[in-house]
Formats: C-alpha cells, structure tokens, sequence
C-alpha cells in the first residue's frame, strides 16, 4: 500500500534529485515513443544522446548549443526568482541580434578592436531595451509581463524578417533572405582550429559567475529572493518593488541580447530569419531544470543543448522528424514539474500488509 | 410550513481554544434571529458547523426534529439550508445566469425563468446575461441569495452580509430579508454591528467566548445592554505600568488622513486624526476589518497615503516607505507573522537582515556581511530569549511566540522611538504573552511611545494609556483608559457614539 503524506519539510537535496528523476523518466518515456515508432529503444536512445557526443566536434557543437541556453536562462533566473515572469526571451534575443547585426554591417569592412566589442555592448543594449517594454508597461499600467513579453517575440521576429529580406538584404545575395556575410573583425574568435565553439562560452561562464555573486553574496540578490518568496514582506521591508522590476527586466533582456549577438557572431555570422531555433523559450525549461541556481543552469543547459543535437542525429539515422527535440524538451519539463509534487509531499511504502480503514 | 431549527450542546475544540463550548439554541421560522459576538466569540464556527464546512465535536443539529448529518456543505444545501458568505464564491468573468447554474441541475432555459420569476417576486433588478465582475458588491450579494433561493431554503444564514454593502444597499438587503422571513423562511444573521440587530432582527443570541451568554427579544434589549453583553464583564482593568514617564512632548501627529481604497474588500479610512506623547502607548480597538490593516500599513508606509498627513517629530514623513521611516527611528510589527513579517523559509539571520539601518552595515557597498547579521542575530536571540541559539535555523522551526520574539527582537534591538504593532499577541500561549507585554510595558517606562492595534480588549486595557476604536474607518474620540468601561468600548465598537461629555 502507497501513502501519500505532506512533508514538514523538503529536504535540501530534492531540489536536485527531482531534476535527475524527471531526465531519467524523460528517457524512459522517450525509449517507449521510439518503440511504438517500430525503432529498437536502446539503439534509438543511443543515437538520440550518445553518439551526438562522442566525438570532439560533437562535444564543440554541444558547447555552441549550451552557451546560449546558459546565458539567457542565467537572465531568467533573476525574473523568476523574483517572481516576473519574462517569457519573451526569444524576443530579446532576436532584438539584440538585430541591434548587434545592424552594428556588424555598419562596420562592413571595417578592422579594429572596438569593432567585436561594440558589437556585443550593441546586441546586449538591445536585449536590455526590448525587454524594458513589458517592464515599463507592468510597473506604470500594470498589464501582464508574460502577454507582453510573449508577443513581444512575433515582433521582434516579423521585424528581422523585413530587415533581411529588405533594407539589410545582402545587394550579391540573389535575393536570399539574409544580410552580408559580417567581416573577420565582426565574428567571435574560434577557440580551436577545425571545430566551431566560439569564445561566446566565455561571456556565458562570466555570467554564471557573476550571476552567484549577485544572487546569494549581495543586497540586491537578498532583495529578489525576499520579493519572490513573499511580495508582502518585501513591501514591509520597504524595497522599491518597481526598481527592481525594471532591474530584473533589464538583466534578462541583456542577457538573452548577448546571446542573440553571440549566435551571429559566432557560429552563424550574419543576420537571416532563422538565428534562434527557440533558444529563448527552450531557456525557459532550462531555468527550471537548473532549479534557477547558476551552478543548476550550466549542467541543465548541457543536458537540454544535447536534445537539439539529439534530434539531428535522429534525423539524419532513424528519419525521426528533428522536432523530437522538442518532445523531449516538453517531457523534461512535464516531468520536473510533475515530480515537483515531491517536494511538498512524500509518498510512503506500507508494505502489503493488510490495510486498517 | 413551520420551520424548526435546533442546535443542541454543540461543541469545537481547536487546539488551545475552544470554539464552540456546549452552545444550544433555538430557532423558529417566521423570525429573524441575530447572532452577536466580537471577533473570536464563536459565531463563524457555529455557522459553519450548520453550514457543513466544518464538523462538530460534540453534539447535535435537528432540522424539524429529525437529526441532521452535515458532512460537507453539499450536506447543508440538500437539507436546504442556504448560506450566503462574507466573501462572495462567483466567478467573476462568467455572466450572473452562468454562475448560477453551475450548481443547479436545471437546463438554462429553465433557469432562466425560474430565476426571472425570483426577480420580479422580489424586486431584484440584475441583468442575467452581465459578467459578474461588473456588479456591484450589493447585486453580487443579491446572485449569491438568488442561487440560495433557488433551492428553495427552509434555513437562510447570513453571515456579515452588509460589511461590504452600502447605506442604500443594506436597506434594500433588510427589506428583502424581511420579506423572506414573512415568507417561512428562517432567518439566522451574523454580525457585530448593534444597530443593525436592533432594526433588523426579533431574537438576539450573545455569544462570547465559545459559548451562548444571552437570548433575548431585541425589543427588550437597547444599544448599551447589548454592548454590556457583548464585551462582557469580565473586563477587569488591570492597572498597569505608572505612567510618570509620559511627557507633553509630541512624537507623532497624524492629521487629516484619508485613504480611498481601489479593492472593494479594503476598508477606506476617513478623516484619521491623533497624536501621541513620548513614552505614551495608544491603544487602537476595533472589530476586526474595520480599517486596522489599512491604518497599519499607511503608519509603516507600505500604503502612502495623502499628502502631509502624518508627521514624526515635526517631519513630514507621508511620502516615505517603511525603510526610510526606520531611518527616523521607527519600528514596526505587522499582525501577519508567517507571510509578512518573517518568511518561514529564510534562516533567523536572514529575516533579521529584512530591518535593515543604514547604521547596521548588514550590506556594506551592497555586498552581504553575513557575520555582522549573525553576530546581530544571536544579540537578539538571547536579550529577547527566543528559544534557539541557532541563527541558522530555518524561522518555519519556531514556534509562534519564539517567531514573534525573534520579530518583536528585530524591531526593537535598535531602540526605536515609535513601535506600532498590531495583534501582538495573536494566538500566542500564555507564557509569550505575558512576556511581550512585559517587553512592551518596557519600551513604555524607557520613553519610548507605542501605538497598540489590537482585537483583544483586556490586552489593550492593560497596555493603553489612551485609546480609540476604530470603525468602518473612522476612529472615534480618544478616551482615557481609566473611563474605559465595556458598554462604551462596546457601542464603539459596534459602531455607536458616546455622550462628548
């Protein structure tokens, strides 16, 4: 018999066993889709999330995917933990993609040191700025930041569309959507000859860490952390509740523009319609795997950068559409919010004695 | 038909109090009957007992003498005893017919008519076919009595029906009700207000304490009889501290204070005016929900109110949030404990760092001085004998007097000038409180002024100099706690006047 008893208090280490159950009953479920697809299970998981990795440009390629995910769930956090809830990312990052791309093609052909930097200040102005929007509005009108930020993002995408394909458009491009190709100067140094991984994963680890300096050594990250656990008592404390909208707000736009501008500028190096594959929603799921803890985020973003490269490889060996990334991106979460349950109750194991009503 | 209602030696226990100890009463249909209490007397768990929400420990419930089984308020309503709530349950984005037939197995059309016929029988204007959100708090009140009366009701219980209510509407409510009552229906209403069971109502049962002190006839009862009952006589003054330490010097002047609230369940305060002596504590009285909440958090400047309304030490400080009101040197100490004051959650040493001075360098150059806060924290733990040395300890492990201790600790260690705190000692033990009234007693005796909001009678008495109550958001005139006496604490509080003699 199986009892179901609220816990006093959850333990400290179920916050990262709950993440560790819910990727291993992702596995076990993803193995059944595979094999009422007709595929072996072991085999197609093997595919899914072994082979991706086992060689050097695997684990680079990995590492692209993962910087990303890192740096705008890192942002996330400060929304989340605060209780904002950004779901714009996408948005931001495009945005900042834009800024930074326009900043790379006014230096088409231009060399020097400052062109790289105030490419990555531009992009991550960016971010910051389009995520001021739903801040704005939420802190003076009161409206609902996740409406907001959320349709925020078909903007900022319908706006890179008519960029790449008008004004920006490349004038040798034969009419394709996308911009030039940006210069040498423009581009994110490669870190080892041959592979693709970019020192855009340095910005992502100066994040991380800069973020758990300011998240637990910090008055500001004391301030986020009262405010998302009780609004009341931030407001009995006297923080200026509004600032600190705006303050998240901004972070997480910056960071989600720092990623926009390292996609560009990194492994991609020119601005078309397709310079996010949703990294901004998919950092989403990241945040929370990582239970919002920087340290949590990194080794979350490995995990769910490993989906999209999953999903390739399925593509190219089994002919599985790459959407099955996204599955087991939707199943991650589903999972970790289903064995959030965990954390409030515990379930006890009674034996099979007989059961006194 | 005659209805007969019969509550028979009913009994709640909840730990550390007792809610409802042996309560028998009779009803009769044809009659409205008052049920009259202070906060904690004892009414709401009787209701809900008859309503099905709650189970009783002891006794009985006979509906025309046959013996009632009221497990769940689906229990209540198939013995068609209706009960319209304090706070409405509809959904607001839904319109008014579809709220009302989400518990109803007629089809629409049917309803429909049922429901017209209703309006029209009692001369309710509400368009079916509006969102609930569109209402006003009367016509909402008015939806929840029609889906009682749709069920046809041989008990109909109202529990403070017109605290949210306007004059108007409170007079088309007792009309109604009137109407009711003429009808068979049985009518049991719930509420502190004195006026309104002289108007409206045949019998008044006082309760207090958990238990039934009185039934009587209204019409052999006046305005400061029941007042007497209600607050009792067990308001023994307990001469308290000597007051020798209060000066005429002025701490805080708060002069024409108004709040006009946009959330329909706040209470708007009008017209607040008082001031308060160094080393003087005021004691504020109220029934609860009369404003206290509103008032506290415009003193402690999470709700700014209007312009130059309050000033501490001659500064004007209306514009201020709470941290920059600790700057001037006051404290204060919210009735919630575990979701304003403190969260449960944090460590002591991080819900010490939630009053934080600028002198107290617990963030120095924004980064946390983690053994300064300690440091802090264990100074507090033991001048305040909370019962932990552990600044580590998550604060959900305290008990509520350590909790409130460790709160009380916090706003105090630093010396403040001005403490307001409001119910103090809610649902503490005896040991605690008589500890934190010692503390508070304190502060007075060192010059230190109190304002003291409060729903315990005998703990204001104790405590106040002076006091006022607070009603509807209108504070009445100070008195001296020596002419303190219950009738006038009772009319006051039940929303009288006293003789300005």
């Amino acid at each position: 018999m199986i009892k179901i008893e609220k816990r006093n208090e959850a333990p400290n280490s179920i916050y990262f066993l709950t993440p560790v159950l819910a990727i291993f009953l992702t596995l076990i479920s993803g193995a059944l889709i595979f094999f009422i697809l007709g595929f072996k299970p072991l085999e197609a998981l093997k595919f899914f999330f072994i082979t991706p990795i086992s060689d050097l440009y695997g684990l680079s390629e990995l590492l692209i995917k993962a910087t990303p995910l890192c740096l705008i769930a890192i942002g996330l956090s400060f929304c989340f933990k605060s209780n904002n809830w950004n779901i714009g990312a996408e948005g931001q990052l495009t945005f900042g993609g834009i800024v930074g791309g326009g900043v790379a093609l006014l230096f088409y052909n231009h060399d020097g040191f400052y062109v790289l930097p105030s490419i990555i200040l531009a992009g991550a102005i960016g971010g910051m700025v389009f995520a001021m929007i739903p801040a704005i509005l939420k802190v003076y009108f009161n409206t609902n930041e996740i409406l907001v930020s959320l349709m925020l993002v078909y903007v900022s995408k319908l706006l890179l569309d008519y960029l790449v394909v008008g004004p920006w458009s490349n004038p040798e491009g034969f009419n394709f959507p996308e911009t030039r190709q940006f210069s040498e100067s423009a581009r994110l140094p490669i870190l080892i000859e041959g592979l693709r991984i970019h020192a855009g994963i340095f910005i992502a680890l100066i994040s991380v860490f800069l973020a758990w300096i300011v998240l637990y050594k910090t008055y500001l990250g004391f301030q986020i952390k009262v405010s998302g656990l009780s609004l009341k008592t931030a407001k009995y404390a006297g923080y200026k509740g509004k600032t600190m909208i705006l303050l998240v707000f901004m972070v997480s736009g910056a960071c989600a523009g720092l990623a926009g501008v390292g996609e560009i500028t990194g492994p991609i190096g020119q601005l078309h319609r397709m310079i996010s594959p949703d990294y901004g929603f998919t950092a989403i799921i990241v945040a929370f795997l990582g239970r919002l803890n920087p340290i949590g985020i990194v080794f979350a973003s490995l995990i769910v950068a490993l989906t999209y490269l999953g999903a390739e490889t399925a593509q190219i060996f089994l002919q599985v559409p790459k959407y099955t990334g996204q599955v087991f991106q939707g199943m991650i979460l589903f999972f970790l919010l289903a064995s959030d349950f965990l954390i409030f109750f515990k379930i006890k194991f009674l034996g099979f004695k007989k059961y006194e009503y | 038909m005659n209805t007969k209602l019969k509550v028979s030696k009913i009994s709640k226990i909840y730990p550390g109090c007792i809610a409802n100890d042996n309560v028998s009463l009779n009803f009769e249909s044809g009659k409205i009957y008052a049920l009259l209490g202070e906060n904690g007397a004892g009414k709401s768990t009787l209701v809900k007992i008859l309503s099905g929400v709650i189970n009783s420990d002891h006794g009985q419930i006979f509906l025309n003498d046959k013996l009632l089984e009221l497990n769940s308020p689906k229990d209540a309503k198939d013995n068609n005893i209706g009960m319209v709530f304090q706070h409405f349950n509809l959904f607001e984005t839904l319109s008014v017919l579809e709220n009302l037939s989400i518990d109803s197995e007629k089809k629409n059309e049917e309803l429909r008519v049922l429901v017209n016929e209703i309006l029209r029988k009692y001369n309710f204007k509400i368009d079916l076919d509006v969102p609930i959100l569109n209402l006003s708090a009367g016509q909402k009140q008015k939806v929840e009595i029609i889906r009682c009366l749709l069920r046809n009701p041989k008990v109909l219980i109202m529990d403070e029906p017109t605290s949210v209510l306007t004059e108007q509407e409170t007079e088309d409510l007792f009309l109604s009700l009137k109407k009711f009552s003429n009808e068979g229906i049985l009518i049991i209403y719930i509420t502190h207000k004195l006026k309104e069971v002289l108007s409206l109502c045949d019998e008044v049962a006082v309760m207090r304490k958990g238990k039934v002190v009185s039934v009587s006839r209204t019409r052999d009862e006046e305005l400061s009889s029941l007042a007497n009952k209600m607050i009792g006589e067990s308001l023994i003054k307990i001469k308290k501290k000597n007051n020798n330490t209060l000066s005429s010097e002025e701490i805080l002047k708060v002069s024409n204070l108004n709040f006009i609230s946009d959330d329909p369940y706040e209470i708007n305060l009008i017209d607040i005016n008082f001031t308060l002596r160094k080393g003087e504590c005021l004691g504020i009285a109220g029934i609860s929900g009369n404003g206290q909440n509103e008032l506290f958090q415009i003193l402690s400047g999470e709700i700014i109110s209007n312009d130059s309304s309050i000033r501490f030490r001659n500064k004007e400080i209306s514009k201020l949030n709470p941290k920059e009101r600790r700057e001037f040197l006051m404290a204060f100490s919210p009735e919630d404990r575990i979701s304003q004051a403190a969260i449960p959650s944090l460590k002591i040493y991080e819900n010490v760092a939630l009053n934080n001075f600028k002198t107290s360098n617990f963030f120095e150059k924004g980064f946390l001085n983690e053994k300064k806060i300690k440091n802090h924290s264990k100074k507090i733990l033991s001048n305040f004998s909370v019962n932990t040395d552990n600044v580590n300890l998550k604060s959900q492990f305290l008990s509520g007097g350590n909790l409130q201790k460790l709160i009380l600790g916090r706003e105090l260690i630093t010396s403040p000038e001005l403490l307001i705190c409001f119910n103090p000692t809610w649902g503490l033990d005896v040991g605690a409180i008589n500890y934190i009234h010692q503390t508070l007693m304190q502060i007075n005796e060192q010059g230190k002024s109190i304002i003291l909001i409060s729903t315990d009678n005998d703990e204001l008495l104790q405590l106040s100099d002076r006091i006022s109550v607070i009603n509807q958001g209108k504070l009445s005139k100070i008195i001296n706690a020596e002419d303190v006496n219950p009738e006038k604490l009772g009319l006051l509080m039940g929303g009288g006047v006293i003789d300005k003699n």
